[in-house]
């Protein structure tokens, strides 16, 4: 039995931001999902959050390059689960052949900010749920629960306002502006395993080993390389972080390429 | 495996924090090899040797600034349940970014370059410390290795140190020398102080963790988050602030005065015939009329409706008496004033001058606040939760209290 007071604060601490979040902008709110393990912990979240009646919609911006696991798992669980699941695209980059292979900084910031831009505009959300966390990088550790992002996408992580005590800076208004809410930004990668272990819920199995390599973090095919490693199970994968020296995002391409290309990307609006 | 402790690491600006926690990591092998091959990277690219601030100082901003702007938080594993280190700007006018970080600590870290002692951020940071009510403070006197690891200017810093928080009624029993680019008595005793017979960093912090200052026998409290209906009945929902409920428990309602009897306690997928702190459920009550977001369900009869409130507060922008103003303490919110300025407790810069009715920023007074709509709290050594609040001027928050 996993510990439950520890899992259960990181947990109550989600769903009270979730909840707060909805309270102020109701159905304006929509969670990306992406179907890597923290964004498929958040849906379970928003699930808990609203005991199983959920008001909200979810988003997966599709740059048509994951994985093909990505999309069967997108398809059976936003059907089981009675998800209200929009899913966005950049059409017209895609009709020119943007691809990685060209340029990925544009790439990444085409299908993925460009689209969710677009999406944003045509559904008019102000508000949306992601699930980053501190522990993955040095630029999203820099985060606050609550974040504004002007109508051009922009962070201005050089004046973020203070939050403290559950009082969060909660606007939004700005014409064109968005906000962005991060409920699991306290998590560290193996608390989530920890609970989707505890909750028993699903994942892609492209993070268990298979021939000595397994993918620590999962998004576009041409952009992920797998880790080594030996752990084919969810209790092997704890057992692994417990000690591991290996980045979780050190096989994506877009956090290594160039210095400071995750706080550009970041500041253009990229999640 | 219980949590770990969050500890906020403070002082003037350069007194070495964020090199401190980048050390930390490092030494207590907490880091990435990525981490370490790019902080080598960027710290050639800034014509550094290694700079271990740079583990925490990821914006392009700090690194070519040398400075922190923003708080960010690493976490240090060990042994035993590891601690988070909470890293926080030293400079004035990034108060509200020390104290957004500052908010999340049970424990402090105060760093104080020991080639300059008492400095006038020390002392700021240390009456941020005290006002937020963080008790558990180690005092590292850091760059030692630029003094020759030297026992008496070590004694004297500390003097100094000591005599000012004591002046203040802070007591600590921890003064560490060390080097924090070097590692000396962070995660182990260094050989270049033979002289120092104290705890490393390391066994310092898990003195303190060992120290648990809630005693669990607390009554129960429950702000309303939101009230959604599922099947027809309003189910309200929230996070428990402390102690536990049953199903059947009589409840009071405040500030609306009412009683009421626990109906259903909801959670995803089955109702639970308990819960406790910390867990966000959902309550069905046996009546509930007219309850709604900002109302208190607890097991305290004394929780009282207040429309005046004696606090002391911290200013982080401004106030003007004609301002308007929300108080905003857990889930409650209403339009009040500041009715009157006792006094000046302190001030964090510069000394008290007449300033006519408003507040500064960085200035600690003792108020009177009155609200439009009665509000439910309590003093801050009785439910922490229930007896801090901020105040906010256009949804921003310009100043932050305690109840006392």
């Amino acid at each position: 039995m996993e510990n439950s007071v520890y899992l259960d604060e990181l947990e109550s601490k989600s769903i009270n931001i979730i909840r707060e979040a909805y309270w102020q902008y109701k159905e304006k709110l929509a969670v990306l999902w992406s179907m890597g393990k923290d964004s498929t912990a958040l849906v379970h979240l928003v699930r808990k959050a609203f005991l199983g009646e959920v008001p909200v919609s979810f988003i997966h911006i599709d740059t048509t390059f994951k994985f093909s696991q990505i999309y069967a798992f997108r398809d059976k669980y936003a059907k089981k689960w009675g998800i209200n699941l929009i899913i966005v695209k950049n059409s017209a980059a895609l009709a020119k052949g943007i691809s990685p292979d060209k340029d990925r900084f544009n790439c990444c910031d085409s299908l993925k900010t460009v689209a969710l831009k677009e999406a944003i505009e045509k559904f008019g959300f102000k508000v949306l749920l992601l699930a980053i966390r501190r522990d993955e990088h040095l630029i999203r550790a820099k985060e606050r629960y609550f974040s504004q992002r002007d109508k051009e996408f922009k962070w201005d992580y050089n004046d973020q306002p203070l939050e403290m005590w559950g009082q969060y800076y909660m606007t939004g208004h700005e014409e064109g502006g968005h906000l962005r809410v991060h409920p699991m930004l306290h998590w560290r990668e193996i608390d989530i395993w920890k609970y989707i272990r505890r909750e028993r819920l699903p994942v892609i199995d492209l993070y268990f080993a298979r021939n000595n390599k397994r993918y620590r973090s999962i998004g576009c095919q041409c952009c992920c390389n797998p880790v080594e490693s030996s752990a084919d199970s969810i209790n092997k994968v704890i057992s692994e972080l417990e000690v591991s020296r290996v980045a979780e995002r050190s096989g994506r391409a877009q956090d290594k390429e160039k210095e400071y290309m995750m706080q550009k990307l970041r500041s253009l609006g990229y999640m | 495996m219980k949590n770990a402790l969050r500890v906020v690491v403070t002082g003037e600006v350069d007194s070495g924090k964020s090199t401190l926690i980048g050390r930390m990591l490092y030494d207590t092998a907490s880091l990435h090899k990525t981490a370490i091959e790019e902080i080598s990277q960027a710290s050639r690219l800034n014509g550094n040797i290694l700079e271990f601030a740079y583990l925490l100082d990821g914006l392009e901003e700090e690194r070519r600034g040398q400075l922190t702007i923003d708080t960010t938080q690493a976490f240090c594993r060990n042994y035993r349940s590891g601690f988070w280190f909470i890293d926080v700007p030293g400079h004035a006018e990034l108060l509200k970014n020390m104290l957004c970080g500052s908010s999340y600590s049970q424990a402090a870290i105060l760093v104080v370059d020991a080639t300059k002692s008492l400095e006038d951020g020390t002392i700021r940071h240390i009456n941020v410390l005290r006002f937020l009510g963080i008790e558990r403070i180690i005092v590292v006197l850091n760059k030692l290795d630029i003094l020759g690891f030297s026992k008496d200017v070590f004694e004297a810093a500390k003097g100094e140190i000591r005599a000012f928080l004591d002046s203040i009624g802070i007591k600590t029993e921890y003064f560490i020398p060390a080097s924090c680019r070097q590692g000396d008595n962070l995660a182990k005793k260094s050989a270049k102080t033979p002289w120092y017979t104290g705890p490393s960093l390391i066994s310092a912090l898990h003195s303190l963790g060992g120290i648990n200052k809630t005693g669990g026998k607390e009554g129960f409290y429950f702000p309303i988050q939101d009230v959604y209906l599922r099947k027809g009945n309003p189910v309200f929902v929230g996070t428990i602030l402390s102690g536990k409920i049953r199903k059947n428990d009589a409840v009071h309602i405040s500030p609306a005065g009412k009683r009421d009897k626990i109906k259903a306690i909801r959670v995803f997928g089955a109702n639970k015939l308990s819960a406790k702190a910390p867990q966000s459920i959902g309550l069905e009550l046996a009546r509930g009329e007219g309850a709604l977001r900002g109302q208190v369900i607890s097991s305290d009869g004394g929780l009282s409706a207040s429309s005046e409130i004696t606090a002391k507060i911290l200013c982080v922008q401004p106030i003007n008496p004609q301002d308007k103003l929300f108080f905003s303490c857990a889930t409650q919110q209403a339009i009040c004033s500041i009715k009157q300025i006792n006094k000046f407790s302190l001030v964090l810069a510069g000394a008290i001058s007449d300033r006519g009715a408003g507040l500064n920023k960085e200035d600690v007074a003792e108020v009177l606040i009155a609200v439009r709509e009665p509000v439910s709290v309590k003093r801050f050594s009785q439910v922490e939760a229930l007896g801090r609040f901020v105040l906010k001027k256009d949804r921003e928050i310009v100043a932050v209290g305690i109840i006392t």
